[in-house]
């Protein structure tokens, strides 16, 4: 019954509603910084995350409800618990960091596997450009082994959180899908 | 999309409720449903509902996560909503805290110094060592806050956080900053900075200096102290009642600054008051306390006695201590301490305490009028006061010490137990007996007392108290001669012996060896074996045989005669007072609950109280056993405690037992063992054990460190 009135709702006023986005990844990857990133536009110095950030912003007359979990070991079981009504996956990884892009691509397949997330897009930003030494998008998506997702919307993106850079472009990318999908 | 369009539809939104589904996953499941729903309001309801269910007592912390997602919200009360849940199962559930760290620190820095607030104070509640690595940066901005009430709080986080973590807290330099929040300009924040302090140094008394800061800082308590909420005054009055004025100006300017809050309405406040004046007191001349005490302290007290009857009742406890040290105060207000119809029995047994003690030794009119109360109260019906009443009588006799005086007393208890009523008979024995031992040389009043005991055909049922069967006894001993049917009684007794306690027992033996020239052969025998085999008190026991070996050595006649012949020592005051010690530490503890007790609370003893529990790991089983090691500890401090106040309370005892063990062994060359080997455990059950008897016999209060009451001297005659 509730269902049924908060569809219907939710068609009435469709172009309103608020989206749920996650950012997910590996602790250090650049999650944090790039959730503020986008809402301010700067770049804040970060402590690691324990617990999680939550900010809404507005995007191209959206209203994105945008959650950065932390990455650390002890807080990753806890993911699961966001994982409802989530419209897209920002799944950000430190190209820097290749002793961890096994695990990194275990925890991005073991999360796509859940249920609640069977409808949301993914997009991954292969972070920290701006080092020396990190991995191209494309060895990144190697690494972890998107080709293998079927059935899903995704794209990975080239970014710098530290110097803006893929940020906007990868967004961009998101929304278009999520429109064409929820929408 | 027109504005008001949009209006309408937030509006909507932010109204519309979504009926929980119902679903066969049972209440929680449905909980969660409400609380990830994507309608603000719909969300609230479920976690005012959750909460509902929590304080229930059911266990919903697997919506914790849940619950968790709506802590990022505008709405106040929402906000406020998610932090009573984290905080009920913060202490439970530590582990799920991960999830909430972020939060508290962002919170930490809010606009809104509510939020502020609220995320250090719970922040510094939660007992794990995750959080506490990140509490520094919120703890310190909010020490330094621009807002008093965030400051306020932060303070008092600085001890919780010392409680829960002493090194982090040490290494983090908070405690710098807690003293300087003393300097504060809020006074409500100098306050908890000081409750704060406090609660640090009964912690770990080298963690703060806390007598140098509160030296420092008194001129700004003073000030602070016209300014701030009642609770914040007494916490303030407290610490300056612990600081030692440097000189007579010192002690001077303290006591004319804190004067004014005597006539404040709060009790507490009043009486935190005093007790800073007390403390300052002693530099002041003769001339200039008598004002103090008899103006300005006196008064104070008094309209504490306007107060309800549980306030009157603390304050009349109190108004003890203060008498006993300052005997002159009140003295023109006995008045008010007389007893109203309407008083509960728990203040009128007080009253009764202050009547007798107030009362001026010189002042016959005084004492006149006091002893005509007296003896109406004795016509009361409720027995506990009566016989309280009828011990006063016998009190203030001895008091004023008169003879002509303590005939009126006579008369009125002799009045007394001849209008027949059973109960009374106990209390009149023993406050009888006591008047004979203030003047054991007046023999008409010793005649009057035996003839109407001595009309008693079997005292042995008639009276039922310990002391006062002991009393009795006692009394047919030092009088045999008024006894017509001595020897009956004496058998009645005797045939009771083990059904009866300590004292009678006790009394019982010393009085048949006493009397065994004038008794049948055969009592004799037959007390010392029921004193050696048919008792379990020890004491009675050995006595017992410290007699026989004493009757059984040749040629033992004069020693025998010798004992026969000691009497009681004659008796001054039957009124209780505290020794010296005691009576300081209480007037420095004015106004808390040991001065209810009279119990001085020493420093070993509020350390054990404060209890530490740290949870340090997250898994929950580890945390079910530290909490039952929690619990065998307590039982453990509970045993501890238990003793040390024994030992407080028998302090003043054991040593006259001691010594009354010192005289047996010269009077016997009995070998040093019974003090030197038998040692701590012996006398010290004895001391336990008399110290309870006097209790039985005062009736009323444990009055620890309290001069020995009249019963138990009878028993140090030998
Ligand atoms: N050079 C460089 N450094 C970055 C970039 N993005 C983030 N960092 C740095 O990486 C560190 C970690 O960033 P965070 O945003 O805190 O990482 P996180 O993913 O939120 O980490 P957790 O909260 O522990 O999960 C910080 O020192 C950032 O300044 C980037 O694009 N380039
Ligand atoms: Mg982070």
């Amino acid at each position: 019954m509730g269902n049924y009135f908060s569809s219907m709702f939710d068609r009435l006023w469709g172009a309103n509603k608020e989206l749920r986005i996650l950012i997910l990844g590996l602790d250090g990857a650049g999650k944090t910084t790039i959730l503020y990133r986008l809402q301010i536009g700067e770049v804040v110095t970060t402590k690691p995350t324990i617990g999680f950030n939550v900010e809404t912003l507005s995007y191209k007359n959206l209203k994105l409800n945008v959650w950065d979990l932390g990455g650390q070991t002890s807080i990753r079981p806890y993911w699961r618990c966001y994982y409802a009504d989530t419209a897209a996956v920002i799944f950000v990884v430190d190209s820097t960091d290749k002793d961890r892009m096994n695990t990194a691509s275990q925890e991005l397949h073991l999360m796509l596997q859940e249920e609640e997330l069977q409808d949301a897009a993914l997009l991954v930003f292969a972070n920290k450009q701006d080092q020396p030494g990190a991995l191209s998008a494309s060895e990144v998506s190697k690494e972890l082994n998107l080709v293998e997702l079927k059935d899903r919307s995704w794209s990975i993106v080239a970014s710098s959180a530290i110097k803006g850079e893929g940020i906007t472009e990868g967004l961009d990318w998101l929304i278009d899908v999520i429109k064409d999908e929820q929408l | 999309m027109a504005p008001l369009d949009k209006k309408i539809k937030k509006f909507l939104k932010n109204s519309i409720r979504i009926a929980p589904k119902i679903s066969d996953k049972g209440e929680l499941a449905e909980l969660r449903t409400g609380l990830v729903s994507q309608y603000p309001q719909t969300r609230k309801d479920a976690i005012k509902q959750t909460i509902k269910q929590m304080t229930l007592g059911k266990d919903v912390s697997t919506l914790f996560p849940d619950v968790l997602k709506n802590i990022a919200t505008n709405d106040i009360e929402q906000k406020k909503l998610v932090y009573l849940y984290v905080m009920n199962y913060a202490e439970t559930h530590p582990e799920l805290c991960i999830l909430v760290v972020n939060t508290f620190v962002t919170d930490a820095q809010d606009p809104n110094p509510l939020i502020r607030c609220m995320a250090i104070r719970t922040m510094s509640m939660i007992r794990v060592d995750k959080i506490l690595e990140y509490i520094e940066t919120p703890l310190r901005k909010t020490l330094q806050d621009d807002n008093p009430y965030v400051r306020k709080t932060a303070v008092i986080c600085v001890a919780k956080l010392f409680q829960v973590n002493k090194i982090l807290c040490i290494e983090l330099g908070v405690l710098e900053d807690l003293s300087y929040s003393l300097s504060d300009e809020n006074p409500m924040v100098i306050a908890n900075a000081i409750a704060s302090l406090n609660e640090i140094y009964s912690l770990d008394e080298t963690a703060v200096k806390l007598p140098e800061l509160i030296s420092r800082h008194v001129d700004k308590f003073l000030n602070a102290l016209n300014e701030c909420t009642e609770w914040a005054r007494i916490t303030i009055l407290t610490a300056l009642s612990e600081y030692q004025a440097k000189d007579t100006m010192d002690a001077n300017n303290i006591i004319t600054r804190v004067k004014a809050h005597l006539q404040h309405v709060n009790p507490a406040v009043v009486l935190a008051t005093i007790k800073v004046i007390i403390k300052n007191m002693n530099y002041m001349d003769a001339g200039q306390q008598t004002e103090l005490i008899q103006k300005k302290i006196s008064s104070a007290l008094v309209s504490l006695m306007s107060t309800p009857p549980e306030l009157q009742y603390v304050a009349l406890k109190n108004i003890r201590i203060i008498l006993e040290k300052y005997p002159e105060i009140l003295t023109k207000e006995l008045r008010i301490f007389y007893i109203k119809f309407n008083d509960p029995l728990y203040v009128k047994l007080e009253k009764v305490e202050i009547l007798i003690r107030l009362v001026d030794p010189s002042n016959l009119k005084q004492c006149t009028l006091l002893l005509n109360e007296l003896k109406e109260y004795s016509m009361e019906f409720e027995p506990e006061f009566v016989s309280r009443c009828i011990l006063g009588l016998s009190q203030l006799g001895i008091k004023y010490s008169n003879e002509k005086f303590i005939q009126k007393v006579l008369d009125i208890l002799i009045e007394l137990v001849e209008s027949g009523q059973n109960s009374i008979n106990d209390g009149c024995c023993i406050a009888m007996c006591n008047l004979l031992r203030h003047c054991p040389t007046n023999a008409s009043m010793s005649k009057s007392i035996c003839s109407l005991l001595n009309s008693w055909s079997s005292p042995v049922t008639l009276l039922q108290q310990d002391s006062a069967k002991c009393n009795y006894i006692w009394l047919m001993g030092e009088y045999p001669q008024y006894f017509s049917t001595l020897g009956d009684k004496i058998n009645e007794f005797v045939e009771n012996f083990t059904g009866e306690s300590t004292l009678t027992q006790t009394s019982l033996l010393i009085t048949v060896v006493k009397l065994h020239n004038t008794l049948e052969g055969s009592v004799l025998q037959n007390v010392l074996e029921l004193a050696t085999h048919e008792t379990s008190e020890v004491d009675v026991r050995d006595m017992a045989m410290i007699y026989w070996r004493c009757l059984s050595i040749d040629d033992s006649s004069a020693l025998v005669s010798q004992l026969c012949n000691l009497h009681a020592p004659v008796i001054d005051s039957t009124i209780d007072k505290f020794t010296p010690e005691v009576l300081e530490k209480l007037l420095g503890q004015l106004g808390t609950i040991s001065s209810i007790y009279f119990t001085p609370m020493d420093d070993s003893m509020r350390k054990k109280l404060q209890h530490q529990n740290i949870i340090k790991g997250k898994h929950l089983d580890e945390l079910q056993d530290l909490a039952k090691n929690e619990l065998e500890n307590k039982t453990n401090d509970d045993i501890l405690l238990d003793f040390d106040s024994e030992s407080v309370n028998t302090a003043a005892n054991q040593t006259q037992n001691n010594n009354l063990l010192g005289d047996l062994d010269d009077l016997f060359d009995f070998g040093t063992s019974s003090s030197t080997t038998n040692g701590n455990s012996s006398t010290g059950s004895a001391a336990e054990g008399i110290s309870q008897l006097s209790l039985g016999n005062n009736n009323s209060d444990k009055t620890s460190g309290t001069a020995d009451s009249n019963t138990q001297d009878l028993l140090n005659l030998f």
